[in-house]
């Protein structure tokens, strides 16, 4: 059984179309920004946000007065638009109970949690899956993974297995989360954050940027000879170490990777590149270094889209599998945004250039708190 | 109450050490590792928020923590010559 | 697929196999007392949320009552778990701790439990489980989604066996865990 990818969407501070999107990372440009105080928070953080009046025209343009009134919360706005766009690209019937809708999200409506009286019910990012598959009509409940940092990436794996299994023909994934004092603050917390640009693999990162998004994407049962892109393979494999730290031997991200170069049968040559998580922290990247060397990996060209986006959470997965699609039908591997001199134990083909490429097919990995670890293979047939 | 008793109650509160007292808690005990009570890279954090909270010291950079974590003496030590409130 | 061992977690009782074992009394925390009569020592419990706790206690049942032997890695082992309300309880205990401009320190240890998966992870730790851990938030209890799920995770030619069940423990007094092995 073939899967392919039939329809997208990306709702990030570099636009509104995965057009802008590609466009604007293939020209270096970011809407990473230092904010002195922002939120009243206290201290300096270097955060990428969707702008809000930008958001207000989309919705207006894109939905009735009578939708946009009960969307309460940025991210409820981002994640139903998100599916919105992806759905009408793709010409699906999202009423059809052959269709799920899968939701990847870390944090969902946390933000409601700082009102007066919170609407504790609203919250989780369940009520926003539940609200989107309400308003296509769809009949089949839909699902919201909540796996950390690698949701997106998982999520569609899980919408694969939907199809694969023979439980549904079409999946609509959407990765989104927003910002919010909780969220920076949280990070700041555990020292993870860098009030500069972010750099990816160098010597001298400090650690990463947080940003907001949200993308869609949407994968259908197709015939035997479709053309288009395939997800060929995904595991999701646990280090079994620590709940906020990496195994020093990158054993989850291992792992995951040998699972599937062995299903997808993909070799090191075949690849385009290594999208990897590259959070820019002295942990992740260490680590992320030492599991592509073990996994036989250090000859294939590796980025990082932090840089561009900073790390955007549930969005991550989905948004960064998309652009690294994009790039591969442009024969490009996209520049290491923030990237100077390489600073981690092993020797990895990171570039602040983009590279050309010949190759059809690429491979994702990211990383999460809980010691998770999620890598996909895909390929543009 | 003197400081290291001061300092042995509550961290058993910030870090969730039930089932100790601060009796269990010797001056010079290694904190950190497996020979010592097992904390770990979140208990240093949880252990600078303590910190800059109760007695006013910012600490920026957590690889200072190893050194002025080993002990509660160390601490004690560091809290007395550092504090602000 | 068969289910093989099941476990039920409330505050008021603890059934193992369909058998009520222990029953809470009041004015004592039922998770303490259970986590003292298996003999989990395990000292990092204390620092968990209740989410995290409900589900390793419940998964520390389980997994005895199986009898296989314990902490030795495997990746043949998959950890799923769901709910409706995330990691809520560790989400207002650390929104307290940023909510006063005066007296604003963000916990570290609680933020560390503001996302569900970490009881996978906490559960993956304790057993040296290498295989996948997700967590899965439905908008309701749903045992045909949860069968859905569950079915579709042994497509992963490496899972023989599956640690799930609905976790939500949304307060230290509102919780459930119905946890199960499955091959």
């Amino acid at each position: 059984m073939i899967v392919k990818k039939i329809g997208e969407s990306m709702m990030t501070p570099l636009g509104f179309s995965v057009e802008e999107n590609f466009a604007a990372v293939m020209s270096g440009r970011s809407e990473l920004h230092r904010y002195e105080s922002l939120w009243n928070l206290p201290f300096p953080c270097f955060v990428s946000l969707i702008p809000d009046e930008k958001l207000e025209v989309e919705l207006a343009h894109e939905l009735s007065a009578a939708d946009r009134a009960s969307l309460r919360t940025k991210f409820e706005k981002i994640a139903l638009l998100s599916a919105v766009k992806s759905v009408k690209q793709s010409g699906i019937d999202p009423k059809s109970e052959r269709v799920v809708f899968i939701l990847s999200s870390t944090k969902g409506n946390v933000e409601l949690l700082s009102d007066e009286n919170p609407d504790l019910e609203r919250v989780t990012p369940a009520h926003t899956a539940q609200m989107i598959a309400n308003y296509f009509g769809n009949p089949n409940m839909p699902l919201t993974v909540s796996n950390a940092c690698i949701s997106g990436l998982c999520a569609q794996i899980e919408a694969h297995r939907c199809l694969k299994s023979g439980q549904y023909d079409t999946a609509v994934v959407m990765g989104a989360d927003v910002l919010s004092p909780f969220i920076v603050a949280g990070f700041q917390s555990l020292k993870a954050l860098s009030d500069e640009q972010c750099r990816p693999f160098s010597a001298n990162r400090k650690g990463l940027n947080l940003g907001e998004a949200a993308a869609a994407v949407v994968y259908t049962v197709a015939s035997e000879s479709a053309d288009g892109w395939q997800m060929l393979a995904g595991a999701v494999r646990n280090d079994a170490n620590h709940i906020s730290g990496p195994s020093r031997t990158g054993e989850g991200s291992y792992r995951a990777l040998m699972s599937v170069l062995s299903e997808s049968n993909l070799t090191a040559n075949d690849l385009a590149c290594l999208n990897v998580h590259g959070t820019s922290t002295m942990y992740n990247d260490e680590m992320e270094s030492i599991a592509i060397t073990r996994a036989g990996l250090a000859d294939v060209p590796v980025n990082a889209m932090k840089g561009y986006y900073g790390h955007t959470l549930g969005a991550a997965g989905v948004l960064e599998t998309l652009l690294s699609m994009r790039a591969v039908e442009e024969g490009k591997v996209i520049a290491t945004r923030g990237f100077d001199e390489l600073g981690v134990s092993m020797p990895v083909l990171v570039s602040s250039e983009s590279v050309d490429t010949q190759k059809n097919a690429f491979v994702k990995l990211l990383s999460g708190f809980g010691g998770c670890n999620a890598a996909a293979a895909f390929v543009r047939v | 109450m003197e400081l290291k008793d001061e300092l042995k109650t509550k961290m058993i509160e910030a870090l969730n050490l039930e089932e100790m007292t601060p009796a269990d808690i010797d001056d010079n005990a290694p904190l950190f590792g497996d020979a010592g009570l097992g904390l770990d890279s979140i208990d240093v954090l949880e252990l600078i928020v303590l910190l800059e909270r109760n007695y006013g010291i910012k600490i920026s950079d957590p690889k200072q923590g190893k050194e002025i974590f080993a002990s509660v003496s160390t601490m004690a030590d560091y809290v007395a010559a550092n504090r602000t409130k | 697929m068969k289910v093989t061992y099941r476990v039920k977690l409330t505050p008021n009782y603890l059934e193992v196999d369909g058998k009520r074992v222990v029953e809470a009394v009041a004015g004592e925390s039922f998770l303490t007392k259970l986590y003292h009569i298996y003999n989990m020592e395990y000292p990092k419990f204390f620092k968990m949320d209740v989410l995290c706790k409900v589900g390793f206690i419940a998964s520390e049942i389980l997994l005895e009552t199986e009898g296989a032997e314990r902490f030795v890695p495997r990746a043949d082992r998959a950890v799923i778990l769901f709910n409706r309300n995330s990691s809520l309880n560790a989400d207002r205990t650390f929104q307290q701790t940023i909510a006063d401009p005066q007296d604003f320190y963000p916990s570290p240890s609680v933020f560390v439990y503001t996302l569900p998966n970490i009881v996978t992870g906490e559960i993956a730790i304790r057993n040296k489980y290498h295989g996948e851990s997700n967590f899965i938030l439905l908008p309701e209890k749903s045992q045909k989604a949860m069968e859905q799920a569950i079915e579709r995770a042994f497509l992963d030619a490496e899972t023989k066996s599956v640690l799930t069940g609905w976790v939500e423990a949304v307060s230290d007094t509102e919780f459930e865990a119905e946890m199960e092995l499955r091959r």
